[in-house]
């Protein structure tokens, strides 16, 4: 990576975090993989390519709520954004089947909605 | 362990390390990465390579609690004892394990296949209470669950 | 396309009762259907919407609105107002202010902690070229002032003052040190902070040094802790291809290196003298101060030590200004403070709150109350330095002056809470258990007064003590506050002071009545068989290690509690609870 000039700081400021398209973000710190957020994290990556799904998925630290660890927040256009918590591989794969796919929450692992931050 | 054998695995080292201030301790966690633990020839030699007298890294190995002396065994078991887990029952899983593997803190099991400890927090006090084996955490442990943990690594040798 | 339905979430606020909320749910879905709704709503169980203790809870998305304590009954004028139209009902509305402000917490779980890009992207390194483009070092401990921040290790002092003392030193060499060594047993905010959003603590220590003038600056992170180790390691080396560590930082004349230094797990060495031993190589046992660190600390150079937490409030403060910093807070302590709230709570993590909120707020209405639903008994902060807290100061606004007057301290930021089953006087012997254990054995009334202090409740919690004892307690406690070398001796006493404080009767209990209400303290217990359950099986008579159980099918059988070890095999494995623990 080059080295950086004030400018080049203020514009990467400016443009902001890139959220675009669709996204899930998985907390991987200690109580996260304590927790199988690992497992979690593989089996996004694995099922959304096998179902051919634009989503992109990354990674994060502690949001937390270390009680409901694994933590996963999804983003997905025409939706608020959902925390989903104590997820395992079974409810990964419901998010990207109901959440991503079908557009509709998935009951019962909601910990946090927030309203959307841009119109 | 043969001391050419040793100065070998230690060349990359004290390379890393000699001439900076106040190294030792980095250098004795390099180590103990290296062997798993900080063997007596090992000492003897670092103490020349680094012109550091020998009673200086003992005097350091033994003050700090992370340092260890014996070889450890095949599998590190952890029982967190922090305050969380403490009040969610450590103290029960930690009798388990004992019980279980007839040894106690500290203490590696004859067959060499486990070394158990007692360790300050983990850092995962949302999942109290917790235990560690090698690397991977088990969260939320009941005492029943202490002899299913244990034993799949026993399987394995 | 579902973007124009809306989004009803339903949610059980007491969090005990999932079937219940699975009829709620049904009853809801069932009058959606019949008002012919359904095309127009979706409906979604939540497990948890932020609100505790208020019955069902409905949120109505996009608007954002919130129903709690809702019955069956009040759906129907639910649906009509808020989802038919734009109206509300007024008598079910929740309104509150989020109680959680995230300052030190801004980036973590919000961006990769592996990816500077991203940290830049939200205003990372900003700090930094701010200070480099236009502030002196004058100037960036003048907006510090203005802060109000105070050091987040445990002891309070304000952060600029440290700055200012360490850059009006003499010295060839100046350094920064960043203490990660987080040695609290249950506390792990830095731990969190350093795996999130390591950049925010590296900008942090870079605009230390600038503002003392150091040109090297050490991490001293916990060796227990290899994800933070490899993040931050990872963080260090992003920073300095980038331009933002090395030489010439930024294209100025500023340089500035950091290293990184491994604890090895001695508590001992979150103090700062020890610290400074510890990164010099040695042995971690700490000096006499003064001289402090700010004259003479690393290699006897002026050496400014700040904490993790408090590193990473500092790009927030130079970004947004140390005025609006200041908004936030008490008159004397200022901005927010992160705690690893954990024990008998129901939603154990981490939690950053403005100071000045209650320790009720933090446990009932961000932590969703106690675990179980059972009667809270107290709250420990300050980890084996601290104290307990009883449940009749709860309202107490947290900060360092109040937190210091119930005889605790704000410490690092663990927060424990204990409910009844928890005993005081095991709570006492597990803190000193610990600070006696980690006692570098340098000065006397740390080694020899804690020792002792540990034999004394050892004995309380065998029924062996006296009453004596606790003024014993006391005057020995009294003595290692006094007389010890560092702060690790000065506070070990505070959690037995604390307790014995609150709860001298239940100190009382142990030595007089010779009972431990909490059933924890094991030699104080007895066990004996209930006749009218017991049918007779035998297994605890199999299971006892000592035969301390006699008797036959016919009359019964019995525990001879001059034989029994109290070791509550037979409580164990019992199937028909047929065996009393008192």
């Amino acid at each position: 990576m080059a080295k950086l000039t004030p400018k080049d700081i203020d514009s990467k400021i400016a443009a902001g975090l890139d959220e675009s398209g669709d996204w899930i973000k998985v907390g991987m710190s200690t109580c996260g993989m304590a927790a199988g957020a690992g497992e979690v994290f593989s089996t996004l990556q694995q099922e959304a390519k096998k179902r051919n799904l634009e989503v992109r998925i990354k990674k994060c630290g502690c949001q937390g709520m270390c009680y409901a660890e694994p933590l996963v927040e999804v983003h997905c256009a025409g939706l608020p954004d959902v925390v989903y918590g104590r997820v395992d591989k079974e409810t990964a794969i419901k998010i990207l089947e109901k959440h991503i796919s079908a557009k509709t929450l998935v009951n019962d692992n909601i910990y946090e909605v927030r309203t959307r931050r841009q119109a | 362990m043969c001391s050419e054998h040793i100065l070998e695995q230690l060349k990359p080292i004290v390379e890393e390390w000699k001439g900076k201030e106040g190294s030792l301790i980095m250098v004795l966690h390099a180590v103990q990465n290296h062997f798993g633990y900080v063997p007596r020839e090992v000492s003897l030699q670092l103490s020349r390579l680094l012109e550091i007298p020998l009673a200086r890294i003992y005097e350091v190995i033994t003050f700090y609690n992370y340092f260890k002396l014996e070889p450890p065994g095949k599998h590190r078991i952890s029982v967190c004892l922090g305050t969380a887990c403490y009040l969610k029952g450590a103290p029960v899983i930690l009798e388990e394990v004992k019980s279980i593997l007839s040894v106690k803190e500290g203490e590696t099991t004859k067959d060499g296949l486990f070394h158990l400890d007692v360790v300050r927090c983990l850092g995962c006090c949302g999942l109290a209470p917790v235990m560690m084996v090698d690397d991977k955490v088990y969260g939320k442990v009941s005492k029943g669950q202490v002899m299913e943990i244990v034993s799949k690594y026993g399987k394995e040798g | 396309m579902e973007t124009d339905r809306k989004i009803i979430l339903l949610a059980d606020t007491e969090q005990s009762q999932q079937d219940k909320l699975r009829d709620f749910y049904t009853s809801f879905a069932n009058q959606i259907k019949d008002k012919g709704l359904e095309d127009a709503v979706s409906l979604v169980r939540a497990s948890d919407i932020g609100i505790y203790g208020k019955g069902f809870a409905v949120k109505i998305l996009p608007r954002g609105i919130v129903y709690t304590g809702v019955k069956e009954s009040d759906i129907g004028a639910i649906i009509d107002a808020s989802v038919k139209g734009q109206g509300t009902v007024e008598r079910l509305l929740f309104s509150e202010e989020p109680k959680q402000i995230r300052i030190v917490l801004r980036n973590c779980g919000v961006i990769d902690p592996e990816s500077i890009d991203e940290y830049i992207a939200c205003r990372g390194y900003g700090a930094l070229k701010k200070i480099l483009s236009g502030m002196n070092p004058a100037g960036v401990i003048e907006e510090m002032k203005k802060s109000g921040l105070r050091g987040r290790g445990g002891a309070g002092y304000p952060t600029w003052m440290k700055w200012k003392f360490t850059r009006e030193s003499q010295g060839d060499r100046k350094y920064v040190i960043c203490n990660a060594d987080e040695g609290d047993p249950g506390a792990y905010m830095d731990r969190s902070v350093l795996e999130g959003d390591p950049h925010s603590v590296i900008e942090g220590l870079i605009i230390a040094g600038y503002a003392i003038g150091a040109g090297m600056g050490y991490m001293y992170i916990r060796a227990e802790y290899p994800l933070a180790v490899e993040r931050v390691k990872k963080a260090i080396g992003q920073a300095y291809e980038c331009g933002l560590l090395g030489k010439n930082i930024l294209g100025t004349d500023f340089s500035f290196d950091i290293d990184i230094r491994l604890g090895a797990g001695a508590f001992v060495c979150g103090e700062e003298t020890a610290l400074i031993a510890s990164i010099e190589g040695k042995r971690g046992t700490p000096r006499p101060r003064p001289p402090y660190p700010s004259v003479s600390g690393l290699w006897c150079k002026p050496t400014a030590i700040n904490n993790v937490e408090t590193l990473a409030n500092v790009p927030y403060i130079i970004m947004e200004g140390g005025d609006k910093f200041a908004l936030i807070g008490t008159e004397k302590s200022k901005g927010t403070k992160v705690f690893a709230l954990t024990g008998k709570v129901r939603n154990s993590g981490l939690v950053e709150v403005p100071m000045g909120i209650t320790l009720r707020e933090i446990v009932f209405d961000i932590g969703g109350g106690m675990l179980g639903d059972k009667p809270i008994k107290a709250v420990q902060t300050g980890g084996p330095s601290g104290g307990v807290i009883p449940v009749d100061q709860l309202d107490t606004p947290v900060d360092y002056e109040n937190l210091q007057k119930l005889g605790s301290i704000m410490g690092s930021g663990g927060m424990i809470v204990m409910d009844e089953s928890d005993c005081i006087v095991d709570i006492a012997k597990f803190y000193l258990g610990f600070c006696v254990e980690e006692s570098c054995g340098k000065c006397a009334p740390c080694r020899i007064g804690g020792y002792q202090m540990l034999n004394l409740l050892n004995g309380i919690a065998e029924g062996s003590g006296s009453l004596e004892d606790l003024d014993k307690l006391r005057r020995v406690a009294l003595a290692m506050q006094r007389a010890s070398l560092c702060a690790l001796g000065q506070t070990a006493a505070n959690p037995v002071m604390s307790t014995l404080r609150y709860f001298e009767q239940e100190y009382r209990e142990h030595i007089v009545n010779r009972k431990c209400r909490s059933h924890k303290c094991r030699s104080l217990m007895t066990y004996s068989i209930i006749q009218d359950k017991c049918k007779r099986c035998r297994v605890c008579v199999i299971n006892c290690p000592v035969n301390a159980i006699e008797g036959d099918r016919e009359k019964g059988f019995f525990i001879d509690v001059s034989k029994c070890v109290k070791c509550g095999k037979c409580f164990e494995v019992c199937k028909f609870q047929a065996i009393a623990k008192e």
